[in-house]
């Protein structure tokens, strides 16, 4: 046998997970994150409509990332995660 | 210690088809067989090295993966990479790593850009670089593999696995390996290593998140402007336009026409980014206009680019041709901007 180095290296594996599942959904605040591309915020107000209308939630605000493919600023996530229970964010093209 | 004892091993048998094999069914490669990276070549290619295996020395911005010169060694090697060309790899991943290159978007988006290198000072010679015919093509082990290199590293490190975390409707060619030499010999400018404020002994290597190859072909004309004009055409055809950055690649012929009487690479450059352009009734009618970026360049037609120090002019190809090459970036614009690292030099060490 030979031995092969994994080439993954020393980096291990993914330094970010998902948050842990929320119990209950009801008449929680609903931040949005918007890509900025043409139609998120359609996409986005849209889908927030039916946790309003079908689970009593209200939403807080909409925030557009400004540029599509970098990650959200650190200041724009702690705005929205200070303001809202939960999150939901959508690409729009 | 040895230089890998932080390194995950994975037994293979000692047979080299075999671990070719057993590559593939690891999920290790582009889709071509790979070198195994068995552990007294990851050494080999980590005593190029001065600094311990666990160095970080590129980071992926949006799942936190990083690369450490362990990583980036076992790619290398995985790609092909004879030890000396190590550091060019490393270089290029420094240079990848830095912010406004946006290592992830590059990488990730539907516009399927490349990791295109741009290796320039007395490194091309020192490795057996390719810088004369066929620069972009096949033929040459360290132009091929350290391209490569990139792309593993991509691969296996940042896991932007196709069709998954890579999202590219169509991907080039490119994004298997996109690694050219700058042709000094033939070079009427100053050398782009130099140019990036390194010293002649200095290389550089630049990475651009480059999108498709354009073939500019003038075999007939005899002027600066010719010969630009026809790059300028394909820099702003409805297709290519956008305000992101220019690479051009001048073959030897087409420099040596435009510097005959004169003309500085500032020339050149100022020329394409004037030439570059399309009415804004151009961009509206195919539904191209954003008016942000028109607005930024305060011209009255749509440029490609914000100004002339968007456009990259290097020389690499054959001496006989009347073929040079556009480089678009990435997709829309200016989600990532080229960036550039010194070869063999530590900066924090």
């Amino acid at each position: 046998m030979i031995q092969m180095v994994d080439p993954a290296g020393t980096g291990g594996g993914q330094k970010r997970s998902m948050a842990p599942r929320l119990a209950e959904l009801s008449r929680l605040k609903v931040g949005l994150l918007s890509n900025g591309k043409a139609n998120a915020d359609a996409l986005l107000h849209e889908t927030a409509a039916h946790f309003e209308q079908g689970l009593g939630c209200s939403v807080t605000q909409l925030l557009d990332k400004l540029n599509a493919s970098r990650p959200a600023p650190p200041d724009f996530l702690a705005e929205l995660a200070a303001e809202s229970d939960f999150l939901i964010t959508a690409v729009g093209d | 210690m040895g230089s890998t004892d932080a390194a995950q091993l994975v037994s293979a048998p000692d047979d080299a088809l075999a671990a070719i094999d057993a590559c593939f069914d690891n999920g290790w490669t582009d889709g071509l067989p790979v070198v195994p990276p068995e552990r007294s070549r990851v050494e080999a290619m980590l005593a190029m090295e001065g600094r311990p295996p666990e160095t970080v020395i590129a980071a992926h911005p949006t799942t936190g993966l990083e690369c450490s010169i362990l990583g980036a060694a076992a790619n290398a090697v995985m790609a092909g990479c004879l030890p000396e060309y190590f550091p060019v790899v490393v270089a290029a991943l420094e240079a990848a790593s830095e912010t406004p290159y946006n290592y992830h978007g590059s990488a990730a988006s539907t516009g399927g850009s490349c990791q295109m290198l741009i290796v320039s000072g007395p490194v091309v010679q020192d490795i057996g670089m390719n810088a004369a015919g066929n620069v972009f093509g096949p033929g040459n082990r360290a132009n091929a593999t350290i391209g490569r290199a990139m792309r593993l590293v991509l691969l296996n490190v940042f896991r932007m696995t196709p069709g998954i975390a890579d999202q590219s409707t169509q991907g080039h060619p490119g994004k298997h390996t996109m690694c050219i030499a700058e042709r000094s010999e033939r070079n009427p400018w100053m050398p782009l290593h130099e140019e990036f404020g390194y010293g002649p002994d200095i290389s550089s290597v630049t990475v651009y998140a480059g999108a498709g190859f354009c073939n500019v072909e003038n075999h007939g004309g005899n002027t600066p402007e010719s010969i630009l004009d026809s790059v300028a055409d394909s820099m702003a055809n409805l297709g290519c336009i956008t305000a992101g950055e220019s690479v051009v690649v001048l073959s030897p012929e087409h420099a040596e026409i435009v510097a005959s009487t004169g003309w500085s690479k500032a020339d050149a450059r100022e020329y394409l980014f004037e030439q570059a352009r399309q009415p804004v009734a151009e961009m509206q009618r195919v539904m191209k206009f954003v008016p942000r970026e028109y607005e930024h360049q305060g011209r009255e037609d749509m440029h490609r680019g914000y100004s002339a120090d968007d456009i990259l002019i290097t020389v690499a190809g054959g001496d006989a041709g009347g073929h040079s090459a556009f480089i678009p970036s990435w997709s829309r614009g200016r989600g990532s901007l080229m960036q550039t690292k010194p070869i063999g030099v530590c900066i924090d060490c």
